[in-house]
């Protein structure tokens, strides 16, 4: 019987992934992944806009203006997260001939004067509209540019000027000695990384539910599972169901990982932009994962995530095999699994805002269930909003469920494999689950 | 031999088997008869070990059935059991391995049997893609890969030409001559009469008639007379014992109650020109008719 359950495991995954759709799919993952990951330069090569430099043309009628606001504008690309680049170039004319220097061009023009009561006036001068977002980078430039010529004309020295200008300087002090690890920063991480982290668990979940579900139906509309039956007990059947559809997940999410990287790849050593801000994005993310106290957690968080994630792999599959048992079309189950999805989902949304729930004892105890576990408990961990033992707890009551699962779903799939009428189903698989033997 | 000895099996409320028993010997062919919902596809299942009987026991050559012995067993299903997004090369080696043989053992017997149904160019074409008739082919080749001591046949011939009928029907004496056990199960009368030496009817899952079918035939005591002149139809009528009197498209069928009334209507008949009487026995059509007709009406 043994040999029988690897020849049904292996054949399971061989109808999975020896199939030209397999490859297919796969084929636009990849390209998906990679593309997305590289984004910028495919835009950049079919000529989009992303990195190119913004020339912009000073006509200063107040001879001090040129230097401050150049300075400035590189403030203004770190306060918006922007990395426009500038090239400045002073014009010594009139303004009539700036604009007609301007008529046509994509260069942006901008007239400096002081002003007696506001101290200093600009125009901006375009052939064209301006990119929204350089815009307000260029109003922000000019703003600070003017607070420092005004401070300039109030006689306020430069060394002044630096110190009023500078950030102001925080001393963090936190009292409770336990909350003091917990820094503000990881709020942020759980914000940008986690999302990302736990978004391929989705997926394979959904892969995960429809081959299960999708293989047992076809066996059973085809009347193939009375001949399948009749060679292997039920209990192998599933479990050699159960046993592939995992192993064809974890293979497709190393697959994920793997597209990933090679995304990672390409654009470290042929992207076509220079100083990418996701390349800075990512530096920043790591310094930032470094300088907490998150690192430190992560020697645990990712085993007991993995775990979680592993058993709730395995409840999915025992859950979504005994309801294709239940059902007798791929129809029914899609309606069917639909609740247990949406939990999921639920999950997911709760595991993304998991900062702001500081406290609740509802959302604690949600991190203990089945399902929910999976998500919500690794993020409430990280966050600092549940310790070790309440993910031990999750864990302890997944693998009750599992074993609940086993036990009585075995009982109800040896029934609803055979079963092909929808009449008195409810009734049949709770007597089902009633009887002694397996 | 194949031994059901007194299997009931209940759903709910609903009794679908009743205290059946029965035996197919080695190298017999086994009518198993009933209308739909007589018991059929239930006891099909107790003897492939699908289902469990709440009494009884089943045992194929002394042993009870288990998976050790299911893989002695050959079952073509009603409902074509193939998966058909699968090959046919697949689809055989599928069942094959679950039967316990090895591949190449498979491969081997596989092509024997395709050249014997001629269809040796369909080994690497998808199920789905092949005609009924030819899936029915597939269905029976998975069946049998493993030289079965038992083969339940449920409706083989669905879908097939007469043809094929033929290649099937020369399989299966073939497999009969090499002792496998066979209950043939259909809702052609004809057919069973082809094949099955012994046979039972259910009504509601309980045997109405049972035995070998020409005793079945004798002790039926209604006979049809075949006759071809011309005649009085309205005279024959007449005669007491004559229980309907049809014309076919070439000749006269005179149905009677027993043998007896026979010399009655030969009297009859005998002075108009008549060039063909022939008493013969009732088919099983008309015998299963009758008595599943007469258990359904009580």
């Amino acid at each position: 019987m043994a040999s029988k359950f690897w020849y049904l495991t292996g054949l399971s995954l061989k109808k999975k992934m020896k199939t030209k759709w397999f490859l297919l799919a796969n084929v636009i993952l990849l390209v998906a992944i990679v593309g997305l990951i590289n984004i910028d330069s495919i835009i950049g090569f079919f000529g989009g806009d992303f990195n190119d430099t913004n020339e912009v043309v000073i006509l200063d009628y107040t001879d001090q203006v040129v230097s401050v606001f150049e300075q400035n504008l590189k403030r203004s690309n770190e306060l918006f997260g922007t990395d426009y680049q500038t090239k400045i170039e002073v014009f010594e004319k009139s303004e009539e001939d700036l604009e007609t220097e301007l008529r046509e061009s994509s260069k942006i023009g901008l007239v400096f004067r002081q002003d007696p009561e506001s101290y200093l006036t600009v125009t901006i001068i375009s052939d064209k509209k301006i990119d929204s977002l350089y815009y307000q980078t260029l109003v922000q430039a000019l703003n600070t540019t003017k607070t420092q010529i005004a401070m300039r004309l109030t006689n306020i020295d430069l060394e002044e000027l630096n110190k009023i200008n500078s950030s102001v300087a925080i001393e963090r002090i936190i009292l409770d000695e336990k909350a003091k690890n917990e820094q503000e920063s990881t709020a942020m991480i759980m914000g940008t990384v986690f999302p990302t982290v736990i978004l391929p668990f989705f997926m394979l979940v959904i892969f995960l539910v429809q081959m299960i579900g999708s293989e047992i139906n076809e066996e059973k509309t085809t009347r193939s599972m009375e001949i399948i039956i009749s060679n292997v007990s039920p209990k192998v059947h599933f479990f050699s169901k159960v046993f592939a559809s995992n192993v064809f997940v974890i293979l497709q999410g190393l697959l994920l990982m793997s597209y990933g990287g090679i995304g990672l790849f390409l654009r470290t050593n042929f992207s076509t932009v220079p100083n990418s801000s996701f390349t800075d994005r990512v530096h920043e993310t790591w310094s930032m994962l470094t300088t907490t106290s998150f690192m430190e957690k992560l020697y645990y968080v990712i085993p007991l995530t993995l775990l979680l994630m592993l058993l709730s792999f395995i409840a999915y599959s025992l859950v979504a095999g005994i309801l294709a048992s239940m059902t007798v079309n791929m129809e029914d189950f899609q309606q069917i699994q639909t609740p247990i999805m949406l939990v999921s989902m639920i999950s997911y949304y709760l595991a993304i805002m998991a900062g702001m729930f500081e406290g609740s004892i509802f959302i604690r105890i949600l991190s203990y269930l089945p399902f929910i576990s999976c998500l919500l408990a690794p993020a409430l961990l990280v966050v600092g909003q549940i310790g070790i033992i309440d993910v031990i707890i999750s864990v302890i009551l997944l693998i009750g469920f599992i074993f609940v699962a086993i036990k009585y779903g075995l009982k109800i799939y040896k029934i609803g494999i055979l079963n092909y009428s929808t009449d008195k189903m409810w009734s049949k698989l709770f007597q089902a689950a009633r009887t002694k033997k397996i | 031999m194949l031994k059901v000895e007194k299997i009931s099996k209940s759903y709910g409320n609903n009794l679908a088997v009743n205290d059946l028993s029965f035996v197919v010997e080695r190298g017999e062919i086994f009518g198993l008869l009933g209308a739909n919902g007589a018991g059929k596809t239930t006891t099909f299942r107790m003897i492939m070990g699908l289902l469990d009987p709440d009494s009884g026991y089943i045992t194929l050559d002394g042993k009870p059935i288990d998976y050790g012995v299911t893989d002695n067993i050959g079952f073509v299903t009603e409902e074509r059991s193939l998966l058909t997004k699968m090959t046919v090369k697949e689809q055989v080696i599928y069942y094959g391995i679950l039967k316990g043989m090895v591949e190449e053992e498979i491969l081997e017997k596989l092509d024997w049997w395709l050249k014997k149904f001629q269809i040796q160019d369909y080994k690497n074409r998808k199920i789905k893609e092949l005609s009924k008739g030819n899936q029915q082919k597939i269905q029976f080749i998975s069946a049998v890969i493993h030289e079965p001591k038992l083969l339940i046949l449920d409706e083989p011939f669905t879908g097939l030409d007469p043809i094929n009928v033929k290649l099937f029907q020369d399989a299966i004496y073939e497999l009969q001559k090499q002792g496998c056990s066979i209950i043939f199960s259909s809702h052609q009368m004809e057919h069973i009469e082809m094949f099955c030496e012994k046979l039972i009817i259910l009504v509601k899952g309980k045997v109405v008639l049972a035995g070998y079918l020409k005793d079945i035939k004798k002790e039926y005591r209604k006979k049809n007379i075949k006759l071809v002149g011309d005649i009085d139809l309205v005279e024959l009528k007449k005669i007491p014992g004559v229980l309907a009197v049809n014309a076919l498209a070439n000749e006269y069928e005179i149905k009677i109650r027993e043998e007896e009334v026979a010399y009655e209507v030969f009297k009859k008949i005998s002075k108009y020109k008549v060039s063909k009487f022939v008493i013969e026995e009732p088919s099983l059509s008309e015998i299963f008719i009758a008595k599943v007709g007469e258990k359904y009406g009580e």
